[in-house]
């Protein structure tokens, strides 16, 4: 099991970034899961699919229906849920997606119950790609237990510098026992921003994997919701994303 | 109780039976296939699920009646199925042994799920009339063909893992006619009587209780008691939860809590509740009473989805739940009840429950349960009316009877509630209030500002002290009140004050009218 969290400020690009490594990573593995863990964005739209519910929708039923389930054992309760209707089945990868955060109320059992469920589904894929936002909550929480490979999505705004710092920071503090924190940049217009890029990176001591030009076409896509796969496939995001998939396929494949 | 006995095939149906245990099998057995998910795309068949009947069953027979290791599969096996398709299954298992009880039957129901989780290729989800199994290509083609192969395997685990269970056999169908058949006849009379007994389940029925300490982060000193009659503060525990937890992470957040010795029946107290709860709160507390709400009460932590309070103007109970942001009769919210009570301390006069509680039959039964209750809003007490006894749900009032104390002791009194004439606890039949003093004598003894005299009113006013606590310095510790019960002897009160830095600017204390109030 290898989990590439990607991460960044909201608008900066990574659920670009996430979609793209699911799709090329996917063209290589059969056993992928994408999951969507930043509720302001929306992976699930730019992957072309559709899912039934958000793992939030179905603790929301579980705290509502619990005090009805009797005898029922309400872990396997969960766990039927999540596997009938959370994981959606796309066709060459699974996608979970996280949803809004909890309601008002006690969610101690409930997410002591998910936790669980999740460690043991998680482990049986290849790769995990995690469309996070930049709070890692869902690290901290521990509904996530750990990331193999940090991406930090960023654009050449201070913020999203700053927002880049700041994850690497929490990262490391939540213990997620990563092996390797990377940069990429994205909607670079200028040698100037590209050079201030690389000396951030250096800096806070990010690998630098990728600098992604600004593209209208990409751009357009991305506004419009609709899928990766319709970017073009000789635009230079689309051959550079490819070639960071690469190297993660790499790097796993090394690691094992 | 519903008879256990084998289900009756008829003559002349078709089956493929084996006896004895298999040798080897074509698929791993461990537990690290738990979770493992079969995609559609890579699933041979599915069996039960969204569009086809299933069930597991457990039952517990006589020794004489289950032939160890014996299998009979009624219906098509794997080798016939077609591919990609979704074929109706049911799971019978009958079990014997000495201690092999009826009881156990739905714990050891449960653990078909993790045995046939333990199968690599095979995807076992839900439980009773919702199981839902896949099996994948991966596996028959590894030589998987025949479903007595997983009876097999799950007959060994169970034995191998339970020992107790001394002999066991499976009746396995895949004939939609006999899923359908045994299911309404066989297997949905007996899970509905399991439900049944759930709320037939008591405190005395069970040799332990379980903890929960997931608050702990945020209370270090909670220690949550689940019992059959007392389900968590937070609401999603109960004392199956508790169980299955604590036998599948025996020093999880779930632990077993021997019961001990029972020391107060009504309250609730046992000694290993007690020992318990000394040990958790790190010495903290050392008594706690179940179904007590003024002498130790359970501690509260924070996530409870209920608060009671004490209102010691019509003495009775009033509940608030946490959607309810209205301010209470005594003038506060849930919220800022919730503040003072909440972080795992045992405050007398404010307690902390799980709406499952209302359910209970020891619902606060030391002090008078329902016959206490006053007031709660309109939306809980609709959610809970019909475990109300009769003659009292239409006492309490909500707040469309009564918003303020003053109307909710008009309201008590034309309703004639019981604590205006003192309650009768049913437990017991003893009288535990003595109903309201005449309001004269209140009104007077308001004005008289005496000399301190420990007995009830001041006893009661103690009570509220936590509604004092925001007026006071940051860092307060509120005091461990303990309370003696206001019908108990007037023993006078006891105040625990630690850490305190208590600033007054001024002390009404009131003389006790202690004839006035026994004589009324």
């Amino acid at each position: 099991m290898t989990v590439i969290a990607v991460a960044g400020k909201g608008g900066t690009g990574k659920t670009l970034v996430s979609a793209l490594l699911v799709n090329f990573i996917s063209e290589k593995s059969s056993s992928v899961l994408a999951v969507d863990a930043d509720p302001d964005s929306n992976l699930p739209e730019a992957l072309g699919v559709e899912v039934k519910k958000t793992l939030g929708e179905i603790r929301e039923i579980f705290q509502v229906s619990r005090d009805e389930m009797g005898s029922m054992n309400k872990e396997q309760w969960l766990e039927g849920k999540i596997y009938a209707e959370a994981v959606c089945e796309c066709p060459r990868y699974d996608l979970l997606v996280m949803g809004r955060p909890e309601g008002e109320g006690c969610y101690c059992f409930a997410n002591s119950l998910l936790r669980g469920v999740l460690r043991r589904l998680m482990r049986h894929y290849d790769y995990i790609i995690i469309d996070t936002e930049a709070g890692l909550e869902h690290f901290s929480r521990k509904t996530i237990d750990s990331a193999d490979y940090i991406i930090i999505v960023t654009d050449m705004s201070r913020k999203g510098l700053a927002t880049a710092k700041r994850i690497k920071e929490l990262a490391e503090e939540l213990r997620l026992n990563f092996k390797k924190i990377f940069l990429i940049a994205n909607r670079i217009t200028s040698e100037d921003a590209e050079m201030a890029i690389r000396k951030f990176a250096e800096e806070e001591g990010l690998e630098l994997l990728a600098v992604l030009p600004y593209d209208s076409s990409v751009a357009e896509v991305d506004l419009r919701g609709d899928p990766v796969s319709e970017i073009d496939k000789n635009s230079e995001v689309y051959r550079k994303m490819k070639e960071v998939a690469n190297l993660i396929l790499n790097l796993t494949v090394e690691a094992r | 109780m519903v008879e256990r006995k084998r289900i009756e095939i008829p003559e002349g149906v078709k089956v493929k039976e084996s006896v004895g245990e298999e040798a080897g099998f074509p698929f791993d057995i461990s537990p690290m296939y738990e979770g493992e998910r079969i995609r559609k795309g890579d699933m041979y068949v599915e069996l039960g699920g969204p569009t086809a009947p299933g069930f597991e069953l457990v039952m517990a027979l006589p020794m004489d009646q289950v032939e160890d290791m014996k299998v009979t599969l009624i219906g098509p096996d794997l080798e016939e199925m077609n591919e990609g398709e979704a074929y109706p299954y049911a799971m019978i298992y009958y079990i014997a042994g000495s201690q092999v009880e009826t009881d156990l039957e739905p714990v050891i129901e449960r653990r078909n799920h993790d045995f046939q989780n333990y199968i690599e290729g095979y995807m076992h989800l839900n439980q009773r009339y919702d199981i839902w199994i896949r099996i994948g290509k991966n596996a028959v083609k590894k030589g998987l063909n025949s479903l007595i192969q997983i009876a097999k395997a799950t007959m060994m685990l169970y034995k191998n893992e339970l020992p107790f269970i001394e002999k066991i056999e499976a009746v396995y169908i895949t004939d939609k006619d006999f899923v359908e058949k045994f299911l309404n006849e066989v297997a949905m009379p007996i899970y509905e009587e399991r439900d049944r007994r759930v709320e037939m389940l008591h405190d005395e029925d069970v040799g332990e209780f379980y903890s929960c300490t997931l608050c702990q982060s945020f209370a270090p000193t909670n220690v949550c008691i689940v019992s059959p009659d007392r389900p968590s503060l937070c609401g999603a525990i109960t004392w199956f939860d508790g169980r299955a937890a604590a036998k599948v992470d025996p020093e999880g957040p779930n632990r077993a809590v021997p019961k001990g010795d029972l020391i107060d029946p009504i309250g609730g107290e046992y000694s290993g509740v007690n020992e318990f709860a000394k040990r958790e709160s790190g010495g903290e507390y050392e008594r706690i009473k179940l179904h007590s709400f003024f002498e130790y009460p359970h501690t509260s932590c924070g996530c409870f989805e209920v608060i009671g309070f004490y209102m010691p103007e019509v003495d009775g109970i009033g509940w608030v739940h946490r959607g309810y942001a209205e301010p209470a009769p005594n003038g506060l919210t849930f919220s800022t009840m919730a503040g003072q009570t909440g972080g795992g301390k045992q405050v007398a006069g404010f307690l902390g429950v799980g709406i499952a509680y209302f359910r209970s039959k020891k619902f606060i039964q030391a002090d008078g349960g329902w016959y206490r209750t006053v007031w709660m809003p309109k939306e809980l007490k609709e959610r809970v009316a019909k475990y109300i006894p009769d003659d009292v749900r239409d006492k309490i009032a909500t707040e469309e009877d009564a918003r303020t104390l003053d109307e909710l002791k008009e309201f008590l009194k034309k309703v004639d509630h019981p604590v205006v004439k003192g309650v009768v606890r049913p437990v017991d039949g003893k009288k535990i209030t003595n109903g309201w003093v005449e309001e004269v004598a209140e009104e007077v003894a308001e004005e008289v500002a005496a000399e301190a005299a420990p007995a009830q009113p001041v006893a009661q006013q103690a009570v509220m002290q936590p509604v004092m606590q925001p007026m006071m310095m940051p860092g307060f510790q509120f005091p461990a009140l303990q309370m003696p019960a206001p019908s108990a002897a007037p023993a006078g009160i006891k105040l625990i004050i630690k850490d305190a830095k208590i600033t007054i600017d001024k002390v009404i204390i009131r003389k006790a009218e202690k004839e006035k109030k026994g004589g009324s």
